[in-house]
């Protein structure tokens, strides 16, 4: 007798997910206390566990002195993740979601993490008023969302999209000539370093469509085709599919660090273009894997080479939200 | 539960294009976005000889599509509302259901426009995703192959490391467990540990949790794979059977994949918030 995730989750919920009316209740409750089904994924409202940088250090560009593959590019293949909490709040990542109850023993405001937005000096996003308005209403509503709209997509097993992929949970790169591919628990970016022209305008994805390059130790990506629907976490703040994003993932030599630093343009929701820095770290074989930044199994082998293999993503198929992995193995 | 005997055919010697890249390199042109795959494979195609890896083994990586109606029915169909006739892609014609199983059959047919998976935009499995209508794009290193589906999310990995299935109890994956070995050109995949969820295409065609493939991937020109599959389910067919597609190379200017995340387009109308 097999046992897989799938058979213990609430599918019936799928059921309803057509009928937004009713769906919206069951979906804020996933959004609640789903992760509770695992003790690893209860550590990410507060940071926890889950990585708490109180702070990282600053990467610059220049030359890459680390390893290269044939075709020339820095070999940055493997398992990373971000190192300070997750997509429970974009600008205060220590402070959790909008109504967690744990928010009253955090130390003050200085000596949490620093704000994703690491321009303007403020950590706030230059909404315009309309927006702020907007995000303002989604976090009052986040805990008892009461239209569908303050559900947070990836509860509905979206993919994280562009920035949130970057501080959800752990991802693997792989590249090929041509290519950088970044495998997320939520979605696939495909990275054309082949310099071919973006895909036409009206053509929006949640992933967005990118074209990159190399500058020494610094992949530099530009992506457009957004269609602005993942927002950034969950307290609300988005783009509008107008956005333009230029990625910087600067790697340090050592290989074991990134940091990700993006500009974020966007006339329709922002008064003024803004910077977002998301540290990253490298799991390796030799690093335990902990259920939320880095999600790997050992492949079976007879050698004893510790190779690592990462099981399919699937999410909406078994409808448990927050990218369940497909399977546990059978008692 | 089957283990798969990881072959080590002897590694064959590497070839002129990988002298030819490293010439490349030589002369600093890596940047240059002429140095991809798709140029490196229509510089096969003219010279008529498959592309391969470093490592001599045949480059699989390009995006693919097949022209056949596989999806709409595996077996000889005439035309019908939701599908165009085709000849199946069955040896044999037909798939040899114990009884039981073709009642099931029947009834996922009759029930093929809510009941079918991809109706959904569920993981396609595998092989459906092979001879599924959209393209699907191969990105191979050494040790794996890696099969990114246009249609849904779920992100296939084939070992060619020489490791071996999961120890202990079967799990149950939508895509299966999938360890490949060469065979000369030939990539042959032994995929394991399914769960009984997919179809095998929008006539309910169906497999168990039981269910065990074996793909055969070769060359027949550097544009054009031939892909095998036996698929053998106890629970579900009385006898192993065979089916056989040809896979065409896109070679349209500046194509790509374009993600195909059907399942959101439910929500898709609440995001992101509008002006007022």
């Amino acid at each position: 007798m097999k046992i897989s995730v799938r058979r213990q989750n609430l599918r019936r919920v799928a059921v309803l997910v057509g009928a937004l009316g009713l769906a919206a209740p069951l979906l804020a409750q996933a959004q609640q206390t789903r992760q509770a089904a695992s003790p690893a994924a209860q550590a990410p409202a507060g940071g926890g566990q889950i990585g708490n940088e109180k702070s990282f250090p600053a990467i610059a560009s220049g030359k890459w002195t680390g390893p290269r593959l044939a075709d020339g590019q820095p070999d940055v293949q493997g398992h990373w993740s971000n190192t300070i909490s997750n997509h429970s709040n974009f600008t205060d990542p220590n402070l959790g979601a909008p109504g967690d109850r744990r928010r009253g023993d955090l130390p003050p405001r200085e000596q949490r993490a620093p704000s994703r937005v690491s321009d303007p000096a403020d950590g706030q996003v230059p909404f315009q008023p309309w927006a702020a308005e907007k995000v303002k209403e989604f976090q009052q509503y986040f805990a008892n969302p009461i239209k569908p709209e303050y559900i947070e997509p990836l509860a509905r097993c979206a993919p994280g999209g562009v920035p949130k992929s970057f501080y959800w949970h752990g991802y693997e790169i792989r590249q090929y000539p041509g290519y950088v591919v970044l495998l997320f628990n939520s979605g696939t970016r495909i990275i054309h370093l082949d310099g071919k022209p973006h895909l036409p305008e009206n053509i929006k994805l949640w992933n967005a469509d990118s074209r990159g390059h190399w500058e020494g130790n610094t992949l530099v990506v530009d992506v457009t085709n957004n269609n602005g629907k993942a927002l950034f976490g969950r307290t609300g703040e988005f783009s509008s599919e107008n956005v333009h994003v230029t990625e910087r993932y600067i790697f340090d030599n050592s290989n074991k660090r990134y940091n990700y630093v993006a500009t974020f343009t966007d006339p329709t929701v922002y008064t003024r273009p803004f910077t977002v820095t998301i540290p990253a770290k490298r799991w390796t074989a030799d690093d335990k894997p902990n259920g939320w930044h880095f999600e790997t199994n050992l492949a079976n082998h007879d050698g004893k080479e510790k190779i690592l293999e990462r099981d399919e993503r699937i999410c909406t198929e078994n409808n448990g939200g927050f990218g369940n992995t497909a399977v546990t193995a059978r008692k | 539960m089957k283990n798969t005997e990881t072959s080590s055919a002897p590694d064959a010697l590497p070839r002129r294009r990988a002298l030819g890249a490293s010439l490349l390199l030589a002369v600093g042109l890596i940047a240059s976005p002429l140095f991809s795959g798709e140029v490196l494979a229509a510089e096969s195609a003219v010279s008529g000889k498959i592309p391969r890896l470093a490592n001599g083994k045949p480059d699989f990586s390009g995006i693919w599509q097949t022209t056949s109606a596989a999806d709409y029915d595996l077996e000889p169909h005439s035309n019908r509302r939701d599908a165009p006739p085709g000849p199946g892609i069955v040896e044999g014609n037909f798939i040899p259901y114990l009884p039981a199983a073709l009642e099931q059959k029947k009834k996922n047919f009759a029930n093929r426009e809510t009941a079918d998976p991809a109706a959904k935009g569920f993981a396609l499995g595998v092989p459906r995703t092979v001879y599924y209508p959209e393209p699907f794009q191969i990105f191979q290193r050494k040790q794996d192959v890696t099969v990114v589906p246009q249609f849904g999310h779920a992100v296939r990995t084939i070992h060619t490391n020489g490791t071996k299935h999961p120890a202990g109890e079967a799990k149950e994956y939508w895509l299966g467990d999938s360890r490949g070995h060469w065979e000369g050109d030939t990539l042959v995949v032994d995929v394991t540990d399914f769960n009984d969820e997919t179809w095998l295409d929008r006539a309910g065609n169906f497999h168990s949790e039981a269910f065990h493939v074996v793909e055969r991937w070769k060359y027949l020109d550097p544009n054009t794979i031939e892909y095998k599959a036996t698929l053998e389910d106890p629970k579900v067919y009385s006898k192993p059977w065979n089916i056989s597609v040809i896979l065409h190379r896109h070679r349209e200017k500046n194509f790509q994949l374009i993600e195909d995340y059907r399942f959101t387009l439910d929500y898709d109308q609440y995001y992101p918030p509008k002006k007022p």
